[in-house]
């Protein structure tokens, strides 16, 4: 057995062509999977403590009628490791030197913030940003640098707060969870908790909303809310990350696009592997039949071949983790450069668990098949060459191999609607390739030989029709799972760039009065910064619903923030551009009733065309049919509306202000003290800050998109690469035959290069084709887009596949060209 | 046949001139002399076999003959045309439409019908309506039944039949054939051996052979032997001794 071991050896293997297939696509595959895994989990905690910054925490508890919660639930968090912090906010009058203002306070416990940091300018103007997981010291407090302006004051001076003096200490100018609230429209104070009593502007009966902030593990956080959710309050509610409308969207689909990206690395490298380990088997024949003559039983055989596998297994994992290890790292780096700021590198042993498997089932489903069988080679075949393999032995492992893989990619996706739609794609490309394969020969077979390099390269594909079509199907299917990758990361980058252009409106105005409409819009007309879109606003809350008190018409399950609160209704003759009517019809030009109302509160509602909705505004009752219900972008950064009137509707006669958003440079912002000098009742809310960070999450996802595309084709330009080698030997064969009958080399070369470059672009069109299939399904189940066909995929992908090919193509020739047909044909025998 | 008058002009001169013919292998620490001094003349219609035992270069010779690889020294003339000046395109150009072969492993394509294997050199000349030409070469060498056969589906005997077929395929001046009944058994390789000589005969082409079979070199016009790269005319060889 010495020998014959010896015959076995990993370094023997090396040199094999196949094994060293085998072992890249292997290679690659546990790269792709870990670093993917690796670098999914990295950048949700980067992610998540990102956007768990807007919340100033990983978890919020509102309690919005101003009452404490039992201090038995603080206890409990503690309890369980997490930390907690406190938060009060409220509006009150606050006074300088140069008058009163309407400010909004946030006054903040010793913990806070507990995620993201605080940004301050300890001296005006100009001065240095300093950043810091602190609030306020009791005794000052931080003001919006707005407030300096319109009360003329000075860092160090004093400011009236309530029956308090505090001392200016900083200008706020940035926090963690500036959230956008309506509630907190005047410009922001920020002080301790501690001194709101001494205040006195906190009375019973004042609207106050407690904040109670936690952090902590995930899971402790889920089970803490197991317990907490029975005790909760309808004026409690429960914010996390998730729920954010905001970040919710872009961070779920990229979550999801890495999944995809991981699912597809590991139907590529299965299907490299299977290619390169079939075409080792196919080699190895001669080997066994040799070993068997030798007196090697059959089972001896498989265990041999058993402990290369195995052996092969080792080599790909310990290689794919050596070539993850450091691109993780770089690719941490990266991501500490698109957000400007050091990332702490998370290493998740977890997260190579996905990548183990993915190896040990290539191995196992798609190499040991055709590997086991060789134990069945007949000795014979030293003396005489045996049949090949016919298809019907390969087809029950293309089934195991197919369920196995499927069931790989549900466990590491968890997503059926994307097993489905992979499957589907495939399938169906499947299905067109069959079709395609027959009309294909049928019509080839009508072209005979010729010294014309066309007619040759047809001739070439009709005779190797089998190969033709097997090497079509694989690199259709890989084009397929490639141009996936691509659509739907074209898809998604394009969707966040329309979501958020570069001129977002980043600042609201608010509380406009219909005197001062007119002023204010031409203010900002003047200083090159228009208001596009202004909207009466009319406070009011929904009360009942076709007669019946809306609390008791809907089920009591469904807790609806809309109508914990009063709603900003407006009226409005043109529907906004990015609301879409999904029901009934917009208003026509002098209708005088009915009110159209957004989507998710319709369907949460129950509510259908024509039930009648009584809205409470201040003392007046207003009761209008539902005409029309529309969809509305409620990232859009512009202001939306769950309910809109007519124009000479319901709202006719109500008191209304106006709210507008607009897009101001930073260069230009200082016009905003001015402004509010000129117009002290205008409440400004400065969201930049917030889109900033947005666009920052957005840049930093599109990186780790573009460098998992960049993995994955790498790994297609693998499969496609051991495909094109499984017939090496034949084609080189074949190249030095045809070069001893009298082939020219240029005419060899030219309809080689043909041959392959028509299978490329066969495969790319019918890639392409599958891919926009499968993109449909995944976008309308998984990634919420709307589908249309991508032309700046569909038409280049399979030219450069034709290319690409064609170029596999000429290399496989090299040898053929380079070395005299004599000493090839007998290297070849 | 016309198209060989072509490259050459006319055809006074002899079919194959081989002068000072060396062929040298660089290995990794020394050269290894597979060939030297070879000088020769075959004449058009002369059957000749090279005889030899394994490794005594007799192969190498043929492809150098063949001009399927270049000498390391020396001229090779082939119809008229010397090899070693021509580019690879124009060595290739010369085959197809003059130089025919028989190997010993035949060296079908397998994934390629009887038919086809012999439509292949005909198609590589441009020559119209290969599949008429093949079917009667097929038909020729009896296997007029097995035309859709891939070579796996054919014995061996078979096999090197499709190959004769191809190799007169595109009606050469010159064949060479290296150990065609080598592969094959006795019975099996007569019959193969006599089909060569036949057509040979019928299309009048020069054939140049090589192999160890003493009983086929018996069968050709003019025997050659070589030993350790150096070649001999047995008479001269008889002199020599003498």
């Amino acid at each position: 057995m010495q020998a014959a071991n010896k015959l076995m050896s990993v370094r023997r293997d090396l040199r094999e062509r196949d094994v060293r297939v085998v072992l890249v696509a292997l290679i690659i595959a546990v790269a792709t999977v870990a670093t993917i895994a690796l670098f999914a989990s990295q950048l949700q905690r980067t992610l998540v403590s990102s956007a768990s910054s807007f919340l100033a925490a990983d978890r919020q508890l509102e309690a919005e009628n101003g009452r404490p919660i039992p201090a038995e639930w603080l206890d409990e968090a503690r309890e369980r490791g997490l930390e907690t912090g406190r938060m009060v906010e409220f509006s009150t009058m606050i006074s300088g030197p140069e008058g009163f203002q309407m400010a909004s306070i946030k006054a903040v416990s010793n913990e806070y913030p507990l995620r993201g940091e605080v940004e301050i300018q300890r001296q005006s103007p100009g001065g240095e940003r300093e950043t810091l997981a602190a609030g306020p010291r009791p005794g000052q407090v931080w003001i919006n640098p707005r407030l300096l302006r319109l009360l003329d004051l000075d860092i160090g001076d004093t400011l009236q707060v309530g029956e308090r003096q505090l001392e200016v200490a900083a200008q706020l100018v940035r926090e963690p969870d500036g959230g956008f609230r309506l509630s907190s429209l005047a410009p922001r104070v920020m002080m301790h908790v501690d001194d709101v009593e001494s205040t006195g502007a906190v009375q019973e009966g004042s609207r106050v909303e407690l904040v109670y902030l936690f952090a902590g593990a995930q899971t402790a956080l889920d089970d803490y809310y197991q317990w907490l959710e029975p005790r909760l309050e309808p004026s409690h509610e429960w914010e996390g990350v998730r729920e954010g409308e905001t970040f919710s969207r872009s961070f779920d689909r990229a979550e999801r696009f890495l999944l995809l990206g991981g699912s597809l690395a590991v139907l590529l490298a299965a299907v490299a592997v299977a290619v390169a380990s079939r075409q080792y088997a196919l080699a190895q024949r001669d080997t066994v039949a040799l070993l068997k003559t030798l007196g090697l039983q059959g089972q001896g055989i498989g265990r041999l071949y058993l402990r290369r596998l195995a052996l092969w297994g080792v080599a790909g994992v310990v290689g794919g983790l050596l070539v993850a290890l450091p691109l993780f790292w770089l690719l941490v780096g990266v991501l500490g450069d698109a957000l400007e700021r050091p990332v702490e590198m998370h290493f998740d042993p977890a997260a190579l668990l996905p990548a183990l498997l993915t190896a040990l089932v290539s191995l196992f489903a798609f190499a040991y098949p055709p590997i086991r069988r060789l134990r069945h080679v007949p000795a014979m075949r030293v003396l005489r060459a045996q049949p090949g393999e016919t298809g019907r032995q390969a087809l029950p492992d293309l089934a195991i191999a197919l369920v196995a893989v499927f069931a790989l990619v549900w466990l590491y996706a968890g997503e059926l609607a994307l097993v489905g739609a992979l499957l589907g794609g495939l399938v169906l490309l499947l299905g067109i390739l069959a079709l395609l394969g027959l009309a294909l020969m049928a019509l080839l077979r009508r072209v005979r030989g010729g010294g014309n390099a066309w007619r040759l390269a047809f001739v070439g594909l009709y005779r190797h029709r089998q190969a033709s079509l097997a090497q079509l199907s694989v690199f259709a299917m890989t084009i397929m799972l490639a141009a996936i990758l691509i659509l739907v990361r074209t898809s998604l980058l394009s969707d966040w760039q329309t979501q958020l252009p570069e001129d977002a409106p980043n600042h609201f105005l608010i509380n406009i009065g219909p005197e001062s409409v007119e002023q204010v819009s031409s203010f900002w007309q003047e200083r090159n910064a228009p208001l596009e879109n202004l909207y009466p606003m009319v406070r009011g809350r929904l009360t009942e619903l076709n007669g019946e008190p809306v609390k008791e018409a809907v089920s009591k399950d469904e807790r609806i923030n809309a109508l914990n609160r009063e709603l900003n209704l407006t009226w409005m003759d043109q529907l906004p551009e990015d609301n879409e009517i999904v029901q009934g019809q917009w208003f026509s030009g002098d209708e005088t009733e009915g009110v159209s109302v957004e989507a998710d509160l319709a369907q949460r509602l129950g509510l259908e065309l024509g039930d009648r909705l009584t809205f409470t505004i201040g003392s007046a009752r207003v009761t209008e049919p539902v005409v029309s219900i529309r969809t509305v972008q409620w990232d859009s950064m512009k202001p939306n509306f769950y309910v809109a009137f007519p124009p000479d509707g319901g709202l006719r006669d109500m008191p209304a202000t106006w709210i507008t958003s607009f897009y101001l440079p930073g260069e230009a912002k200082g016009a905003l003290g001015e402004f509010s000098r000129q117009f002290p009742t205008v409440s400004v809310l400065e969201i930049d800050h917030i889109i900033e960070r947005i666009q920052e999450i957005v840049g930093q996802v599109t990186q780790a998109i573009e460098a998992i595309l960049a993995l994955i084709l790498a790994a297609a330009l693998v499969v496609m690469a051991a495909v094109v080698s499984a017939t090496l030997r034949d084609r080189q064969r074949e190249g030095a035959l045809i070069r001893t009958l009298g082939g020219r080399q240029s005419l060899l070369v030219r309809s080689t290069m043909l041959e392959f470059a028509v299978l490329g672009l066969l495969a790319g069109v019918l890639g392409v084709v599958a891919a926009e299939a499968a993109v449909y399904v995944l976008q309308a189940r998984m990634f919420d887009g709307n589908f249309r066909w991508h032309w700046q995929v569909v038409v280049p992908l399979p030219l450069i596949s034709a290319v690409l090919l064609a170029a596999f193509g000429r290399w496989q020739l090299r040898p053929v060209l380079s070395v005299s047909p004599m000493l090839l044909l007998r290297r070849l025998e | 046949m016309n198209q060989m008058t072509d490259l050459t002009g006319n055809q006074s001169h002899p079919m194959l001139r081989v002068s000072d013919l060396g062929h040298r292998v660089n290995l990794e620490t020394d050269t290894l002399t597979i060939l030297q001094g070879v000088n020769l003349e075959i004449n058009r219609g002369e059957s000749v076999a090279i005889v030899g035992r394994s490794g005594s270069g007799k192969t190498t010779l043929l492809g150098l003959l063949a001009g399927l690889d270049t000498p390391s020294e020396g001229v090779v003339e082939l119809d008229g045309a010397q090899i070693s000046k021509l580019s690879e395109d124009e060595r290739a150009r010369l085959r197809a439409s003059r130089v025919g072969f028989v190997f010993q492993s035949f060296q079908l394509l397998p994934a390629l019908s009887a038919l086809e294997n012999v439509m292949l050199p005909l198609e590589l000349a441009g020559i119209e309506a290969p599949e008429k030409r093949a079917r009667e070469l097929l038909e020729r060498v009896g296997l007029g039944e097995r035309l859709g056969h891939t070579p796996r589906q054919l014995s061996g005997g078979e096999q090197q039949r499709v190959a004769i077929a191809r190799a007169f395929a595109s009606d050469p001046v010159i064949l060479f054939a290296d150990e065609p009944t080598g592969n094959l058994d006795n019975r099996t390789g007569k019959a193969v051996s006599d089909l060569l000589m036949e057509l040979n005969r019928e299309q009048g082409t020069t054939l140049v052979m090589v192999t160890h079979d003493e009983h086929l070199a018996a069968r050709c016009g003019r025997q050659l032997h070589i030993e350790a790269g150096i070649l001999t005319e047995p008479e001269a060889a008889r002199e020599q001794a003498s």
